[in-house]
């Protein structure tokens, strides 16, 4: 288990992802970027990660379609939706999905790094138990 | 009522009771007895109807008025969520940008130079205006958002009790004075408590900024026999100017500073009533103060009857 969690950021809008991994990185997280909900499924096939921080509106695979093939692939990672576009029906649905989060745009760097902080105590919680269940 | 539907009434009893006169000069004093009879009832029976008629009009246009005011909302919330959500994004980068920049000066150094600082001091200026159209956007996507109540017996008292108590303690330090005047036996009410709790509080937001300081806000609640409740903010604050009453409902429209209010919060409670099944009215006096009165049905089945 990697002391600081790893982050795969899911945003179309190339300036915003770049940006924001610029950001998390000097925060001292490990961090990837990839701009659509397809090319977030393959990352996941190639390397392990801990949260993933994922855009509602975009072309081709939705967020929310997204966030249900990536819990599919991977049930225990911890899904933080990141949009412009709010609604208390995504919002439902989203949780339903099982995402752990959802932060409207325009968020602090601060903020975000509070979500995915909890999000990995979360994560490294649930696997703590299940280890202790296994034993 | 209008002058002549108040008089025809008087011309319709008036020209009987000439016939009452005509008929006892010739005699028929039987007759006349019976015209002054028939005027009299005549006079009666034509106002309670002609005053009927006056109060359906009246009921007619209120809800004429009412409904081109939700579906101005309906069209104007369509609209403000769509610029939300196409701002949010853009705005997203700028924050982001922002702070990177911030960043990168932080890299300079330990003393950095006048110009730097003056640098660091504008970023912070954008990051403060990009709060700033957060909140605006926030509050376009409240107003759009299409939440369906869900009723549950509400203790409106309680509810309202409460809030005033949580506004109390900021506007104490302001010598506002906050007084409650609650019916005590108010029946409980069929409404959506979060719903009401975001009125009350935007009503009771909005007494606070017209009183400013050493003022008094009065909060009551009473219950009608038409089957509602009125809850009634009112305020010794500046007071809205007549031309502003009609308006003062209208997405956009603020007599605040710029900076200081979107113009969307009453729109907001007019929109969240309306939902409700109630409605909200405002009666206002420069320099003495305003009183709003939310009046909301108890059953949501049975609704109020008008008044």
């Amino acid at each position: 288990m990697s002391a600081k969690p790893r982050v795969l950021i899911v945003d179309d809008e190339e300036r915003f992802r770049t940006t924001m991994a610029k950001l998390l990185t000097v925060n001292g997280l490990e961090v990837t970027a990839v701009g659509s909900g397809k090319a977030a499924l393959e990352e996941l096939k190639a390397k392990p990660y801990d949260v993933i921080t994922l855009d509602i509106r975009m072309p081709e695979m939705s967020g929310l379609e997204a966030l249900a093939e990536i819990k599919k692939v991977n049930p225990g990672i911890e899904v933080i939706i990141l949009t412009g576009h709010a609604s208390v029906d995504t919002a439902v649905e989203i949780m339903k999905l099982g995402g752990y989060e959802y932060l409207l745009k325009p968020t602090s760097t601060e903020e975000l790094m509070n979500k995915i902080d909890a999000a990995y105590e979360r994560k490294l919680n649930r696997e703590q138990k299940m280890r202790k269940g296994g034993s | 009522m209008g002058f002549r539907q108040n008089i025809i009434p008087y011309i319709a009893s008036i020209l009987i009771a000439l016939c009452a006169v005509i008929l006892a000069f010739t005699g028929s004093l039987g007759m006349a007895f019976a015209a002054i009879v028939l005027a009299v009832l005549t006079f009666m029976t034509t106002r309670k109807l002609l005053q009927k008629l006056a109060a359906a009009n009246a009921q007619t246009y209120f809800l004429d008025e009412k409904l081109v005011q939700s579906q101005k909302l309906a069209s104007i919330g369509e609209l403000s969520a769509g610029i939300g959500h196409e701002i949010n994004n853009p705005l997203a980068i700028i924050s982001q940008e922002t702070e990177w920049m911030q960043h990168l000066l932080k890299r300079i150094g330990e003393s950095p130079s006048k110009e730097v600082t003056e640098l660091q001091d504008s970023l912070k200026e954008v990051l403060r205006q990009v709060d700033r159209c957060r909140e605006i956007t926030q509050n376009l996507l409240d107003f759009a958002r299409r939440k369906e109540p869900v009723f549950q017996e509400v203790n409106v008292n309680k509810l309202i009790d409460d809030l005033s108590r949580l506004v109390e303690k900021e506007v104490i330090q302001h010598n506002i004075a906050i007084r409650r005047d609650f019916q005590q036996d108010l029946p409980l009410v069929q409404t959506d408590a979060p719903s009401l709790r975001q009125v009350v509080l935007n009503l009771l937001n909005n007494a606070t900024y017209a009183v400013q300081k050493d003022g008094k806000i009065r909060i009551a609640t009473k219950s009608s026999e038409n089957g509602s409740v009125d809850i009634i903010v009112e305020d010794t604050g500046c007071g809205i100017p007549k031309d502003y009453l009609t308006k003062i409902f209208d997405p956009f429209f603020t007599t605040k500073p710029e900076g200081k209010g979107t113009g969307l919060g009453l729109s907001i409670c007019h929109g969240i009533v309306d939902k409700l099944g109630g409605r909200i009215s405002v009666r206002s006096e420069v320099g003495k103060g305003s009183t709003f009165v939310v009046t909301l049905p108890i059953n949501q089945q049975k609704g109020m009857t008008p008044s």
